[in-house]
């Protein structure tokens, strides 16, 4: 969290991890496209011709609040390969919340579980504690056939405390979930540990509020939550 | 996490953290040169300044309009001066937004933000574009002066300016060009796309470069950080080594001597100096002898390993006849071989070979460890071949020089294991039920003492079939000449070159 009292700016920082092509740039794409674009930045990515990412992506999100409060959210995502460990350190630094994207095909499994062990080793190598920074782990290719049932995904979810969400981020299932999640998670705990509401005047719902207004909802359990307050949103 | 406090951000360095906590600047993400070009050359497509302004209020490009005569004309007087000077700086520095005397026009502007007309006291107007990137200010793009389409005459603002003289003022204003307020909004649009093209790809360009390169960082840390855990062992691996042969070298020394005393007792035994011995109790005698005597050259070996790593082994040049040097090393293996049923056979050059320079003692050292390994690895009914070479040009050396070769049909040497033979307590059978006793420095020995002299030591062998030792050794060696040299210790680094 970068907060900037003098220029009334808080920045907040959301990093996607996970293995290489277990969709983490599928989740901002999604993103990107349900959001408003006076409230969202162009999407950066730098990627190789084999479509995979090279360095990052970034797709940054703002609002300003009610009180002239500028907030920005930050989306970044992390190269998957394994080669890019140093990249992804510099990445994952002052993360306030991170989303790991994990492939739900039984095959994955492997891979799935030697990312959540990078990402916690690499938490540690930048001082990142993880029982201060929220997790939100995505079961993303619910759609693909060898894809775990929903009853192994509760199992997942039972072992540990961060949420899990099921997504097809392909056809932007989940992915505003995800995202929700996310923020929710980042805006308590930091809220929490520095009193952000108080801080800056802004409550988590307006929060919230303020973010998911500019997304379109469409046919995702967040459409009742955030009703769209002013036109379409594209 | 960084929470500045009140107030205390413009203390803040401007590139303080990852690139990817920084706020964007024009300048990061332009190129000046080129940005300058385009710049320019759109200011005189429309006929308009245009001034690009970072958010400290740098100029990053500049292009003038098609108004110097008219501007110029005013500023010679000095009130026109003054108040132009002001307005340049409401343009450049004051605030975004409608307050003095600037007014908002409607509707966004093209890159975020509001646009902002002011008025000129000379009639002419500027605009005010602010540059917004992803929610950041990152800067002004201000254009003109131009004349509105609809200024006909020099207003009474420009007409009360002290000394000016209207009437010239009228002509060259006349010469002004007059802007529409459509080709002004299209304008304004087309330089927004071009500054928006280019701060897409500058961005782009930019945050990859410096994310690339905090990484390479990050992964120099890496290497350092691994580098110097590596140096720390590596400092406590050869002061462990060290130690290792100076414990050897003293343990050495302290094991001889009482087994000097056991062997020559056993000697006065055998000798029958106090008394004489049954076939019974003689040979237990011998075998004390024997074993005493075994005993003793296996700790000269360590001994031997223990100066050679010490850098303390000097050898002492000297001409030595090689052909009688293995005739009395062979002397020394017969009794064994003759034991073990071996055959043994030499191979001498068709003629008597001139005397070469050698330590005598370490060059049959090297023979005799040859010889023994020979006899030691091959079984009963085998047999074991030495030749001798003519002296001549010796290919791996380059000099001229003499091969001593070492032949066996023993139980051969693994491919993987050629070259760690050589290394000492090296045993290519180090299993505790191994067949084949001794310490694993005979070879090692070997390959410092044929080195020492400038040789070469080889081995090409066949799994069950046998081995053939061979070493080359230069008639002269290298370092004979200055007198007795050291053989330095086995040193895996360069020395310091300077």
């Amino acid at each position: 969290m970068q907060l900037n009292h003098a220029q009334r700016e808080l920045t907040l920082k959301i990093v996607y991890y996970g293995p290489g092509l277990s969709g983490k740039t599928t989740n901002l794409r999604a993103i990107h496209a349900r959001a408003r674009p006076e409230a969202r930045g162009r999407l950066l990515s730098v990627e190789t011709h084999e479509d995979r990412t090279l360095f990052f992506d970034l797709l940054p999100v703002f609002f300003t609040s009610s009180t002239g409060f500028k907030v920005k959210l930050k989306l970044f995502t992390v190269p998957g390969q394994v080669v890019h460990d140093a990249t992804r350190r510099v990445v994952l630094q002052n993360a306030d919340a991170v989303a790991f994207i994990a492939d739900s095909r039984r095959s994955a499994s492997a891979e799935n579980n030697s990312y959540w062990r990078k990402l916690r080793s690499n938490m540690r190598e930048i001082g990142l504690d993880a029982t201060q920074v929220p997790v939100v782990i995505q079961f993303n290719k619910r759609d693909l056939p060898d894809a775990q049932t929903d009853a192994e995904l509760e199992e997942a979810r039972k072992k540990g405390g961060e949420p899990v969400v099921g997504a097809v981020a392909l056809r932007g299932e989940g992915v505003m979930e995800t995202l929700h999640a996310l923020l929710q998670a980042a805006w308590r705990n930091l809220d929490e540990r520095m009193r952000l509401a108080r801080n800056i005047g802004l409550t988590e719902k307006e929060f919230l509020t303020h973010i998911f207004q500019q997304m379109d909802l469409t046919g995702t359990s967040l459409e009742s939550l955030y009703p769209s307050s002013a036109g379409r949103p594209r | 996490m960084s929470a500045d406090k009140p107030g205390a951000a413009s203390s803040a360095p401007e590139h303080a953290g990852s690139v990817l906590q920084r706020k964007p600047s024009l300048v990061d993400m332009l190129d000046p040169l080129t940005f300058g070009d385009v710049v320019e050359s759109l200011g005189e497509l429309y006929r308009v300044g245009i001034r690009v302004l970072d958010e400290r209020g740098r100029t990053l490009a500049d292009a003038k309009g098609g108004n110097g005569d008219f501007c110029g004309f005013v500023n010679t007087t000095a009130q026109g001066r003054a108040r132009g000077a002001a307005l340049v700086a409401r343009l450049n520095e004051g605030p975004l937004a409608p307050t003095q005397g600037a007014q908002a026009l409607p509707g966004p502007g093209p890159l975020g933000g509001e646009l902002l007309a002011l008025p000129c006291f000379t009639g002419l107007r500027y605009l005010v574009m602010p540059v917004q990137w992803e929610g950041d200010g990152l800067g002004r793009v201000v254009f003109g002066p131009y004349a509105p389409e609809e200024l006909t005459d020099v207003p009474a603002s420009l007409a009360e300016v002290e000394g000016l003289d209207v009437q010239r003022a009228r002509e060259l204003l006349a010469h002004v060009e007059r802007l529409s307020e459509h080709r002004v909004m299209k304008m304004l649009a087309h330089v927004a796309q071009v500054l928006a093209a280019l701060l897409a790809a500058g961005q782009k360009a930019y945050l990859t470069g410096q994310l690339h390169l905090e990484a390479m960082l990050e992964t120099q840390r890496d290497l350092e950080a691994q580098n110097a855990q590596l140096m720390r062992l590596n400092q406590r691996l050869k002061e462990a080594d060290r130690i290792k042969s100076s414990f050897l070298g003293t343990v050495s020394h302290e094991l001889r001597t009482p087994l000097s005393s056991i062997i020559g007792y056993s000697e006065m035994l055998a000798e029958g100096l106090v008394g004489g011995l049954n076939a019974e109790q003689m040979q237990f005698v011998r075998t004390i002898m024997e074993k005493g005597n075994t005993l003793l050259k296996l700790i000269a070996s360590i001994l031997d390993m223990s100066q050679i790593e010490a850098g303390k082994v000097r050898l002492a040049f000297e001409w030595v006849d090689v052909q009688e040097l293995v005739e009395s090393s062979l002397t020394s293996v017969m009794p064994q071989a003759q034991r073990k049923g071996l055959t043994v056979k030499v191979q001498w050059p068709a003629v008597a070979q001139p005397r070469v320079v050698a330590d005598r003692e370490k060059l049959r050292q090297v023979v005799v460890n040859l010889l023994a390994n020979a006899v030691k690895f091959t079984p009963g009914g085998g047999q074991v071949e030495i030749r001798l070479s003519e002296h001549g040009k010796q290919k791996d050396l380059g000099v001229e020089g003499y091969r001593i070769e070492v032949e066996d049909t023993g139980v051969g040497i693994p491919l993987d294991q050629r070259e760690r033979i050589f290394q000492s307590f090296y045993q290519v059978d180090d299993s505790p039920t191994r067949e084949y006793g001794g310490a694993g420095l005979g070879l090692a020995i070997v390959k410092s003492y044929v080195e020492g002299h400038g040789g070469q030591v080889s081995v090409t062998s066949e799994v069950g079939q046998g081995s053939c030792f061979r070493v080359v050794m230069p008639i002269e060696p290298p370092l004979s000449g200055q007198g007795p040299a050291y053989i330095p210790p086995p040193i895996d680094t360069d020395p310091d070159r300077f």
